[in-house]
């Protein structure tokens, strides 16, 4: 019984040796994994400022890469800026944290899903694509627009109703919505998902996909991102329908499409 | 006589869309040929669809 006992209990007593192995590899092999993710050694220029207007991030900037603006243009327009509140919807479009906290929006992919916008929008006839803009700072830049593409403006407060009761009057019918943000604009996407239209929204890192159908990731909270924005998908829009050279750009500048800040609001600050 | 309807199905889950949910149905907003399908709950969801021919993924 005690040879028993002894044999019994051997391979019990070789288990623990074993399982540290095991933990040691896991441990070897878990930082390699976190090296590939980190963020660029490049230093950068720290600004808490959301709208981060005088702010030019220095990034990586690759040989074949091709943006629709200068990548300064772009960094000091502050369309990468995000918010310190991260959903895990936006999770691919992050590229970095900051040590503030802020989470920096990949600029590449916002390019690109700039591209894919105007793409899509300009298979609508024009007066079919709505932009609902409820934020203050995308007034302008969604009038500016909607001049140049001839869009249908939703601005200011969106009236319950105004795309899903057919007995309202001013009731607009379009086969597409654009909504500056998601939950600022939350009626817009709701009644556009009611009656069954796409939602393309410009999603900053604190939104959510919920009811969105296609997303831009952009600070959409900024004066500057949002005229920039704007004017750049417009542009885009355009060159696609073939109304202007693929090289050209339209009459009016990003200035234009700019809200204006009155001079109270200019004194507050 | 017995003809079978068939549902249009959703492209983010596969299931039949049935009819008078939210859903919607727009082209690929890159290739502009596949017809794209989503269900109300995978909208509501936010959930990933793929364009199986040119392979973009939304939303």
């Amino acid at each position: 019984m005690s040879e028993d006992q002894v044999k019994e209990n051997q391979p019990t007593e070789n288990l623990p040796e074993e399982e540290p192995v095991e933990e040691q590899i896991e441990t070897v092999e878990a930082p390699v994994e976190e090296t590939v993710e980190p963020a660029p050694e490049v230093p950068e220029a720290e600004v808490v400022d959301e709208e981060a207007d005088e702010e030019v991030e220095v990034a990586e900037t690759g040989p074949e890469e091709t943006l629709l603006l200068p990548r300064d243009t772009l960094l000091s327009a502050g369309i990468h800026i995000g918010t310190r509140m991260k959903t895990l919807d936006m999770e691919p479009f992050i590229y970095r944290v900051r040590p503030d906290g802020l989470f920096v929006l990949d600029v590449k992919k916002t390019d690109d899903r700039i591209r894919t916008t105007a793409k899509f929008l300009s298979r609508y006839e024009p007066s079919k694509v709505a932009i609902a803009a409820t934020r203050l700072y995308a007034h302008e830049p969604v009038k500016m627009f909607c001049k140049l593409t001839g869009a249908t403006p939703l601005i200011g407060r969106f009236i319950p109703g105004q795309l899903s009761n057919p007995q309202y009057k001013n009731r607009v019918d379009p086969e597409v919505i654009v909504v500056c943000d998601p939950r600022a604009d939350a009626q817009a996407v709701k009644e556009a998902s009611t009656v069954g239209i796409p939602i393309v929204a410009l999603c900053s890192t604190d939104n959510e996909f919920a009811g969105v159908d296609l997303v831009i990731p952009t600070n959409n909270k900024g004066r500057r991102a949002l005229a920039v924005i704007f004017w750049l998908i417009a542009r885009q829009v355009l060159r696609e329908r073939g109304e202007i050279g693929p090289d050209k750009d339209p009459p009016v500048t990003i200035e234009d499409f700019e809200a204006k800040v009155t001079r109270e609001e200019e004194e507050d600050t | 006589m017995s003809e079978k309807l068939s549902l249009v199905t959703c492209t983010s889950c596969g299931k039949p869309i049935p009819p008078g949910s939210e859903s919607t149905k727009f082209l690929c907003p890159n290739c502009g040929e596949i017809q794209i399908k989503r269900d109300g709950k995978c909208r509501k969801f936010g959930r990933l669809y793929k364009c199986p021919k040119c392979g973009f993924q939304g939303p």
